[in-house]
């Protein structure tokens, strides 16, 4: 028997206190395609204020998008678009959030935790645990390509944050393979974001 | 920047728990290999014992010499030693020199308990991989899904992931408990115990394949009419009716017919099927059994000797 169970209390707490945070970095985004039912998915506030990254699948060229941060509905702006990394980067002048810091992906190791955010199946601000499975290079440029977790997604998540231990980014959730999720690396998408506001800046 | 100051000592747990993790993980990937034995993606290994890989027998699907990556990234020939289809294992034999840096550590099987956290890790391909959870339950006796029994099997709380099935269970500090496998339960993941995998592992290096006790009956449970369990003062009211007995089969050697109802051997009560399978198990080939067969309305004795089954010719 052990002769406390601090670990797991410690533990507990920080994960909640985890879960509170990403509670402030992430938002919840809400397409109307024309005449249609909204679907719903998540986003990751970027860069502190303004700016939303989301998922290319959660979004619609030409609908409404609603951004909902803790109380308060508004609209958001389409950016860019980028079907092939299924990244979409949305303006919202109003969005306040933590600025979350980027981890390596190379300097991933498979088996340390990884948590993901997002509103799946409708619930709010649910947190899921698990591991990292494996960082899959791609075949041309040998760059982290996905970031591949041992953790539970379900539709809603997508556009969510995973995070390390510390609250550092891994990546955007964005699909789930054979019970595997996929997220897009933090370098690629900063890599986007960075682009697409310098073409909006030209 | 992180999460504020005030969780930040709380955040030290889990980064120090997540460090521990990836570090089980790299110091158990030390003794897994890929397997290259089928047309999808290669299945994972465990190297057991200097110079011997223990894998899953339903992933290694052909015979010869196997293609094997080893942890370094080295790629050799195994060959098969024997395979286990009751407990779904296969043993290879590394060529000589090759995998002694690389033999999987042990963990303390006592300290095993329900909810035990472990982790699975296999190398399905070029790299290691993981996943996470718990032990679900550890019961007593389990049956696969043909009805062999096996002892303190390991159900998990965690993904067997396409080509883990044949790498390792181990527990937070990389060290070995088991050998993963869904294929036992139709897609439930669990783990054959390390010392259930080293019974097997001695008879395949033995004698190339684990000797099952074998009788050649068919048999099917029966309601026996309570005035003749009354009348022979037997102890149950069910038993084990032969459907058929097979040619040239211990049974047929020991002369048992169709329609004998099989009640008891060597004393223990014959409820159920398993029953049979149970007291095949513990016995050894050649030792003889004292089956209390009933035999138009009467019981009798009739002594079999169960033979090893011949060892079936799998994979290719």
């Amino acid at each position: 028997m052990p002769s406390s169970f601090g670990i797991g209390r410690r533990a507990s707490s920080s994960a909640s206190a985890l879960a509170q945070f990403l509670r402030d970095a992430v938002v919840e985004v809400r397409c109307g395609a024309a005449g249609g039912d909204a679907g719903a998915g998540t986003g990751i506030v970027w860069g502190g204020a303004g700016l939303i990254v989301t998922n290319a699948h959660c979004v619609a060229r030409d609908a409404a998008i609603a951004i909902r941060s803790g109380n308060r509905t508004s609209d958001a702006t389409l950016i860019a678009l980028h079907r092939g990394h299924d990244l979409a980067l949305l303006a919202a002048p109003t969005v306040r959030g933590p600025m979350l810091e980027a981890r390596d992906p190379l300097s991933l190791r498979p088996g340390e935790l990884v948590f993901a955010h997002g509103h799946p199946l409708g619930v709010q601000d649910a947190l899921a645990m698990g591991v990292l499975h494996a960082v899959v290079p791609d075949a041309r440029s040998g760059e982290p390509r996905w970031i591949v977790a041992d953790v539970r997604l379900a539709p809603g998540n997508s556009g969510g944050p995973l995070v390390d231990a510390e609250g550092r980014l891994l990546g955007i959730n964005s699909m789930v393979v054979n019970g595997l999720g996929l997220a897009v690396p933090t370098p690629l998408v900063q890599r986007l974001v960075d682009h697409a506001l310098s073409r909006r800046a030209a | 920047m992180s999460p504020s100051r005030g969780a930040a000592a709380d955040r030290g747990t889990l980064a120090e728990l997540s460090s521990q993790l990836a570090g089980a993980v790299e110091r158990a990937g030390n003794a897994i290999v890929a397997i290259h034995a089928r047309k999808r993606i290669p299945s994972s290994g465990v190297v057991w014992r200097d110079g011997i890989i223990v894998s899953a027998s339903h992933t290694v699907r052909r015979d010869g010499e196997i293609p094997v990556t080893l942890p370094n990234g080295d790629s050799v020939r195994a060959s098969i030693a024997g395979r286990d289809a009751q407990s779904d294992l296969i043993a290879l034999r590394l060529p000589p020199g090759v995998g002694k840096a690389h033999v999987a550590p042990r963990a303390d099987a006592d300290a095993l308990r329900v909810g035990s956290l472990v982790l699975a890790v296999g190398r399905p391909g070029r790299d290691v991989s993981a996943s996470f959870g718990i032990v679900s339950a550890i019961p007593d006796a389990w049956r696969t899904w043909q009805g062999a029994r096996i002892d303190r099997v390991m159900r998990l709380d965690l993904s067997i992931y396409d080509g883990f099935s044949g790498g390792a269970l181990v527990d937070a500090s990389g060290a070995v408990l088991g050998v993963n496998n869904s294929a036992l339960a139709r897609g439930t993941p669990m783990a054959l115990p390390a010392a259930a995998v080293d019974r097997v592992v001695d008879e395949l290096l033995e004698r190339g394949h684990v000797r099952r006790a074998f009788l050649g009956v068919a048999v099917q449970p029966v309601m026996l009419p309570s005035a003749l369990v009354q009348r022979l003062g037997l102890a149950h009211e069910t038993a084990l009716m032969v459907m058929s007995v097979a040619d040239d089969s211990p049974a047929e050697r020991g002369g048992l017919l169709v329609g004998d109802v099989l009640v008891a051997v060597d004393g223990a009560a014959l409820r159920r099927p398993t029953d049979l399978l149970d007291a095949l198990s513990h016995g050894k080939p050649g030792a003889s059994l004292a089956l209390r067969v009933l035999r138009a309305g009467s019981l009798e004795t009739v002594s079999v000797t169960p033979a090893d089954r011949a060892p079936r010719a799998e994979g290719g």
